[in-house]
Order: structure tokens, then sequence, then C-alpha cells
């Protein structure tokens, strides 16, 4: 693949910045580690790949005091370490930028990278944390505004802030968990940069990640991790994405156009069953997120929504499910204008909805993962029979979804955020489908989830079209959208640039949309 | 070879863990606090088992218990319900005042007695404490202000406004006493030497409401809502009114409190009358871990250690003194809490199978 044109190449007999051995983690009923032998030279990129639970967000939280090892052991340039804490991590050079930030929303971010450091000025004034930030971006080459609010940054931003906070402590380790998940591809070439920048001068990043491409993009070496054992590490040079996939899962991935029906599937029906006509949704910050947009979804249908993110996806979904009101215009479910939002009716009708942000609002993840599996469904029978609450029968409903999620769980009763990253996504995802028998609204249904569980869930949203429900499938994935889409409207800054039917279609049409311009050249 | 010792937080703590070292916390603590009044010249055993007499020995001793535990398990759940919709119900201490008022406005100046004045007094008991949770809640539920400094504030009004009226316009004009009402017109029946009924209502309120959250409907979202609005919001549960009902019960809880306080065990309002129940149930919603019926054992404890400072005064102990103890044991326990958090391991020596 692509060679680094500046790279470091440790004199032979060099040791490795990090070397984990024999490492072991149980959890009450999980083996999430066991037996793990991992080597990080300095200036290389090492991959992590493993599926969903293989244990990669835990092996890293050992590594960085999170959480500590049954067995095994850490050494760090030959010495053997214990961390109690990610402070006694980070002062050994063992940084970590997790998939959840972790940063304070309501802080600049010259704030968010100075607090809790021990090189922090004494008494600082605003004006020199921010030039101490300003000199921090320049030094790293991760572009910041120091004195804006956390909060309004885009996603992109808000990780290059948690880089630089890592970075600024001196870390000679970097590791990222799923970071290009929540990235647009622009942002995801930028971090690619920094990140070989950051190993050309000897030290080294574990990448997580669940996309195959990057991986071969960016990695030197690859490890692959399956029920908790590390079963292989290759270099990158040797490997393709194919092989990796087989490794990872232990059995043959196809990745197909599944546009095609079979005889039984439902066809799209002559009346739409959702519709926005004229829709506009205000944003936090006085223009419109979404911007006179109309829409139908038919039923037995795949409505794809292409686009950058951040142009108004969130909004499109919070609308369509009744989440968020439209300040203006239309949305009418099955022929009934539906005049305020109220997500319990649209639930009741039958739209499901996978939203964008699992952790923050399709789960609670303090709660048990009975509590967060019935969140549909609590209401009726069986959960609750005559108005009176059955925790039993809750945990039955929940074995349930978790069966068909595949998800292995050992106690229902713990809290849902103890799940792995992509395990939460499968059980959103399954929660949902099961109710969405007119529509189904999925927003990045595959973000998260290794190859295996992509294709099981776009083989779900298949078979729901065929069932006769209407699919509105936001992705970031043009490859998703064209193996599945049997239309794609394309969004940009909250406008539908148009809609396009999805066969001979013309990519680099799509591509001129998602960039707000339109096949004559004209700029919206 | 050594072995090597590690120290290990765990995500959860164990129930048995996390009982046994709150009974290693008290015990620690009663041996310091033993030590401290040893230096001070008095014998802690001595002090210690008349405590022990005192509060177990006799029926008064078990009947002062039971009336003490009354506002207490009721202030506790008034919190714990507040905590289970993510509101920081700091303003019990006012509630209860709030409570105590209007039920004594209505026994003072409603003719009449018997059980329709008691059932208006409960009702006025209620209302009152929801009333002075209403405008820290609207706030909090439209205005998305912080509980817990309004409800704070609004207990310094309601402290000062039953004292006002104590020594003030309904002072009792025909006794020496002038720092308090007449006798209330009514009181809440004893069930047991001086144990009114408050005391079975006070536990069955606390089971009731603890199954309404574990078994309905109801109790299910608000457990949602208190956990992330955000997901309430996504499952179409109506996040506010869930917020603003809650809190109002919270308030009414208190309320009630304060009002068998006045009918029940005082029967005449003054100020001071609530020993700082408000804010010792904060205390015990802590304890309790925010848990409705493990707000009846906390109160339960909270009791017997105010009671046992009770007794260690007549014993001639100052009230800091006492205080310092109680404060004492109370840290201890939250320190006890959290250490069961930690396991330490003893990780075997190489080699070794
Ligand atoms: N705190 C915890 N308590 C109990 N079980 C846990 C805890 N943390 C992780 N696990 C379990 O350990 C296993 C490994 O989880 P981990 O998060 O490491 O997976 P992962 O490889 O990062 O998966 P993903 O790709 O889905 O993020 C899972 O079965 C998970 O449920
Ligand atoms: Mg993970």
């Amino acid at each position: 693949m692509t060679e680094a044109e500046k790279s470091f190449t440790p004199p032979p007999g060099t040791a490795p910045i990090v070397q984990l051995k024999g490492i072991a983690k149980y959890f009450p009923g999980v083996i999430a580690n066991e037996d793990v032998d991992l080597e990080v030279m300095p200036g290389e990129i090492h991959a992590l790949l493993g599926e969903n639970g293989a244990g990669k967000s835990t092996l890293m939280n050992i590594l960085t005091g999170i959480y500590q090892a049954d067995a095994g052991e850490i050494i760090i340039d030959g010495y053997r370490q214990e961390f109690a804490s990610p402070v006694q991590a980070i002062a050994a050079g063992i940084g970590m930028v997790h998939q959840h930030f972790k940063l304070v929303q309501a802080f600049t971010v010259a704030e968010n990278i100075h607090l809790g450091w021990d090189e922090t000025p004494k008494r600082a004034s605003k004006s020199v944390l921010e030039s101490r930030t300003e000199d921090l971006a320049k030094r790293y080459n991760l572009a910041t505004r120091p004195g804006a609010t956390v909060s309004d940054l885009s996603t992109g931003e808000q990780q290059r802030v948690e880089i630089l906070r890592v970075l600024a402590r001196r870390a000679r380790l970097l590791i990222l968990d799923e970071p290009t998940a929540v990235l647009t591809p622009a942002e995801a070439r930028e971090l690619f940069r920094a990140l070989r920048d950051f190993v050309a001068e000897g030290n080294a990043v574990i990448f997580i990640s669940h996309k195959l491409d990057e991986v071969m993009e960016i990695s030197d070496r690859v490890s692959i991790l399956r029920g908790g054992r590390k079963i292989a590490t290759r270099d990158t040079r040797n490997c393709n994405a194919h092989m990796l996939a087989n490794l990872m899962v232990g059995r043959e991935i196809v990745l197909a156009d599944m546009r095609g029906r079979g005889p039984h599937a439902a066809p799209i029906s002559k009346d739409p069953v959702l519709v926005l006509d004229d829709v506009c949704v205000a944003s936090g910050t006085g223009g419109n997120a979404l911007d006179q947009v109309n829409l139908k979804l038919h039923a037995g249908e795949i409505l794809g929504i292409a686009g950058v993110a951040g142009n108004g996806q969130r909004e499109l979904s919070q609308v369509l499910t009744g989440v968020k009101a439209a300040s203006s215009g239309k949305v009418i479910v099955d022929g009934t204008h539906m005049k305020s939002a109220n997500a319990k009716i649209f639930a009741d009708f039958g739209i499901g909805h996978i939203p964008e942000d699992r952790l923050h609002s399709g789960l609670a993840p303090a709660l048990s993962i009975t509590t967060n599996a019935v969140m549909r469904e609590y209401d009726q029978a069986p959960v609750s029979p005559h108005g009176i609450y059955n925790p039993r029968s809750a945990t039955r409903l929940a074995r349930e979804i978790a069966e068909a999620a595949e998800v292995m769980i050992p106690d229902y009763g713990m809290p849902v955020r103890n799940l792995s990253g992509g395990n939460q996504q499968r059980l959103v995802a399954r929660r949902e489908m099961r109710i969405a028998d007119k529509v189904l609204v999925a927003a990045y249904p595959s973000r998260g989830l290794d190859v295996g569980a992509i294709n099981t869930m776009l083989r779900y949203i298949v078979e729901l079209r065929d069932a006769g429900a209407g699919v509105v499938l936001i992705s970031e994935e043009l490859e998703e959208l064209l193996n599945l889409s049997d239309r794609i409207a394309v969004l940009y800054e909250g406008k539908v640039m148009g809609v396009v039917e999805n066969d001979n279609l013309d990519i680099e049409e799509i591509g001129l949309l998602m960039g707000g311009r339109t096949k004559a050249g004209e700029v919206a | 070879m050594f072995s090597s010792f590690r120290i290990q937080r765990l995500p959860s703590s164990h129930p048995g863990i996390a009982l046994a070292a709150r009974l290693a916390a008290i015990v620690i603590a009663l041996v310091v606090a033993g030590v401290g009044i040893a230096l001070a010249g008095m014998n802690p055993f001595d002090l210690g088992a008349r405590v022990i007499t005192a509060s177990f020995g006799s029926s008064f001793g078990m009947e002062d218990l039971g009336v003490l535990v009354i506002p207490l398990i009721l202030t506790g759940l008034a919190v714990a319900v507040g905590q289970q919709v993510g509101a920081w119900n700091i303003g019990a201490e006012g509630q209860f005042y709030a409570g105590a008022f209007a039920a004594s406005a209505v026994g003072l100046f409603v003719p009449g007695e018997g059980p329709l004045i008691l059932i208006l007094m409960f009702v006025a008991g209620l209302v009152g404490g929801a009333a002075w949770i209403l405008i820290p809640t609207l706030a909090r539920a439209y205005a998305n202000v912080n509980e817990l400094i309004t409800t704070l504030l609004l207990n310094f009004v309601a402290t000062l406004l039953v004292y006002y009226v104590a020594t003030g316009p309904w002072r009792d004009r025909s006794g020496m006493a002038n720092s308090a009402t007449p006798p209330l017109s009514t009181s809440v029946p004893e069930f047991w030497g001086i144990v009114h009924w408050g005391f079975p209502i006070a536990i069955g309120l606390a089971i009731l409401v603890g199954a309404a959250l574990a078994f309905s409907r109801w109790g299910y979202e608000v457990r949602l809502v208190g956990s992330n609005p955000s997901a309430a919001k996504y499952a179409g549960i109506p996040v506010r009114k869930h917020l603003i009902m809650v809190m109002l019960l919270s308030g009414a809880i208190a309320g009630l409190a304060g009002m068998l306080e006045i009918a029940g065990t005082v029967h005449r309002l003054q100020g001071g009358i609530s020993n700082n129940f408000g804010y010792l149930g904060i205390m015990v919603a802590v304890l309790a871990r925010g848990s409705p019926i493990g707000v009846i054992f906390s109160g339960a404890f909270m009791a017997l250690i105010l009671n046992s400072g009770i007794v260690l005064q007549t014993q001639g102990l100052t009230t800091s003194v006492v205080l310092a103890i109680t404060g004492f044991i109370l840290f201890l326990t939250a320190i006890g809490d959290e250490l069961s958090y930690y396991r330490i391991t003893r990780e075997k020596p190489e080699g070794a199978a």
C-alpha cells in the first residue's frame, strides 16, 4: 500500500517500546483477555484487529492503567511496570484516546489541554494557556483553536484536542480506539498524516479499527485477537483485507450487492409511508440544521442518505422518528400529519430508530442490560402485563434480543456500559428492528461493528425491506449505500441536493452533490 | 521468591464486602470514639453499656427510637426519590417546615376535631411540602436551573417563617411559653407507647415507593429519566412531566414528615422543630445509596446514632463531642463504602502453578 516517505527504522536490537507478556483479564463469566503477548516497536503503527468483544479495548485499558491485569506483565523499555491508574501510564509515556471522548465540554480547548497536567504553570492567565496551546498545536502539527469551547467543536476537532492532550504529556506510545469511526474521510486523512509524523520521530501508535482498508493503509504490522487471545501478528505488507477478515472471524466473508429481491419480497408501495414536506429544523446557532427538506419513503424500499457527517443527518433522523419537531413543514406518517414530536407515537406506529450516538441517546449506560434492552417494549405484555412491570419477563425479553443480536451476556443485571462498543451497537440495532414493522431509520448502523457483524446487520436490513418495511439508511460508506439502496438522497448543509435512482448511477455526481455542487457546476 | 501484592479497583462492589466494610467502619469509629472518651477521663465501656441499656433495655428506649425513626425515614425517602429522577433535593428541611406549617394551620384554625381534621392536616402536610419545592422544580424543568441551590436557599426562608409565626402571630398567648403555638386540636393516634401511626406510615410509604419504582411502568420511566434524559426522550418518555411529578412527590414526602412530627410527636408548632431532620435525610439517603427500601434501614441506623447521642449528653458529654462522634461514624462509613470497591490480590511467584 502507500509507503510512508519518511519512516523510522529502529537499529537492530532495539528494545520494544512496550512489551506485553501473558496478559489475562477475567470478568465474571467472561474471558476478556488470556495469554496475550504483544510487542510494539519504536517507529511503527501497530493495528489491533478483532471481532466485537474480542478484548481489544480491555487490553488497551490494561496497558493504560484503567484496569489491572489478572496475570501477565507489562514491560516498558525493558523494565517491568505496574500502572495503578492512567496517570502513571502517561508518566511512563503511554497515552490513550478513547472511543468516547473525555473532554470537559464547557471548557475551552486550552483549559482542557492543561487540565490535570503537572506542567501547567501554577498561576496562568487565559492568554498564557492559550499561547502554550498554540505552541503545542504547532509542534505536533494538529490545528486547533485554543480559545474555542469544546462543545462548539466538530468531532474531528475534538479528537485532535484529545490527541494533543496526550502528546503534550510526552507520550511515546499513542493508543487510538476506533478513532476514525466518527471522522469524515478528510478528517481521517489528516489524522493519518499526523500519526505518520508522530511515529517518524521514533514513537509508536496502536490503532484499533474495524475498517480493514484503513488498517492496510496506515499500519506497519497488525495483531489479531479472537476470543480474548492473540492469534497472529503479521507484517501488513504481506496481508490483504480479505485475509485479515478471515483471520479475525475464522470464516469466509462475502460482501455482496444486496439490491436483488427474492420472489417473496414485498413490492415497493405506491403510497409513501413517511413523508417530509418542506421540513425545516432550526439549529442551536440560529440557522437551519435542515432546510426545506422534501423526502418520500415507500414501504419495501431502502432510501440511502449520503453526505459528509454533520450536514443535518442527526436532525433528519430525529425528525423522522418523532424525537424532534420540525420548526416548519409537515411530517406525514402513513397519511397522517404529525403535529407534534412524540417519539412514543412514532415507535408505536412501527418506526424503529438506530441513533447515531448510541451511548448518548440510545442507551442509559449506567442501567442494566435488561433495562436497556426492553426500552421499546417495557410498557406492553409480556414485560408489563396489566401495567405491572415484571423484571423477570423483562430479562427474558432481553435474552431473546441478545440472542438474536448474537451477543454473549454473562449477567443481564450488569450495566450496559460493560459491554464492548460493538456489542452495544448490536443490541440497540436488534431492539429497534424488532419494532420496525413499518419503518427503520438507521443512522450509521454499522459503526463500531466488525466485518462479520456488518454483514449480518446489512442482511437483516434487507430482510426488513423484503418484509415490507421502508428503510432510511444514513451512512458515510458509499459502498454500503450503493450495495443496499434503491434510491440515494444526498444531504449537504441541511439541504437535499438531489435524489438519484441507484441504477447505473454516476458516482462522480454523488461526490459533487456531497460537496454542495450539482453537475452543471453551480454551487448551492 | 517473594509474592507481590496488587491493589485493584473493581467496577462494582460485592454486596457482602460492602456490608462488611460498613460494619468495620462502625467498629473503627466506635473504637476511636472510645479512645477519645477515655482520654477525656470517662469510661467508654460504662458509657457504651448505658447507651445500650437506654436504647434497648426498656420499652421507653425503644419507643424513643421508634418516634425518632419516623422523620428520618421520610426525609431520607424524600431525598432518595429525588435521586431516582436525577434531582438533588437538598431542601427537605424547608419542605419539612412547610408541611408542618400547613398542617398546623389546619390544626389551629379549622374548627372541629377528629379524623376529618386529621385527614385535612395530612393533605395539608403533603401539599405544603410539594408547594415548597414547586419553584425549584419548575426552574429546573423549564430553565434548567440547578435545584441544588434553589432548594437549599428555600430552607432558610421556611425556617424563619415558622420561627416568625410561632413566636409572633400564632404564639400561644395563654401559657407561659411564648415561642410556640397552642396545642393542636388533633393528633395522630399512638399505636405503641408513644410511637404513633406515623411509624407504619413511614415504613409502608418507603416500601410502596420502592415497589412502584421496581415494578411499574412509571418506575421504569422514572429510572430511565434519572439515568439518561436523552435516552428517555429518545424512547418517547415525557421527561419533563416525570421530573416535575417526582420532585413534587419528594417535597410532599418531606412535608408529610413535618406534619407527622407536629401532629404525632410535638403536638404544637415551634421554631427549630425540625432538628435538622431534612439535612440528616440527605445522609440517610446517601447511606441507602438512593434505595427507598434501604432508607428504612439507614434511617433506623441514623436514629440509633442520634438516640445514643442524646443518651451521651445526659451523661455529661457536650453536644459538640456527640456531633463529632456521629459525624465520624458517617464519615468512616462513606470511606468503607468506597474501599469496598478495592481488592488486594496476592500474585503467585513466577512458575508456581
Ligand atoms: N467492566 C466490564 N465488566 C464486565 N465485562 C466486561 C467489562 N469490560 C469489558 N467486558 C467484557 O469483556 C469482553 C471484551 O470487551 P472489549 O470491550 O475489550 O471488546 P472489544 O474488542 O473492544 O470489542 P468492540 O470491537 O466491540 O469494541 C466483552 O465480552 C465485554 O462484555
Ligand atoms: Mg472496543
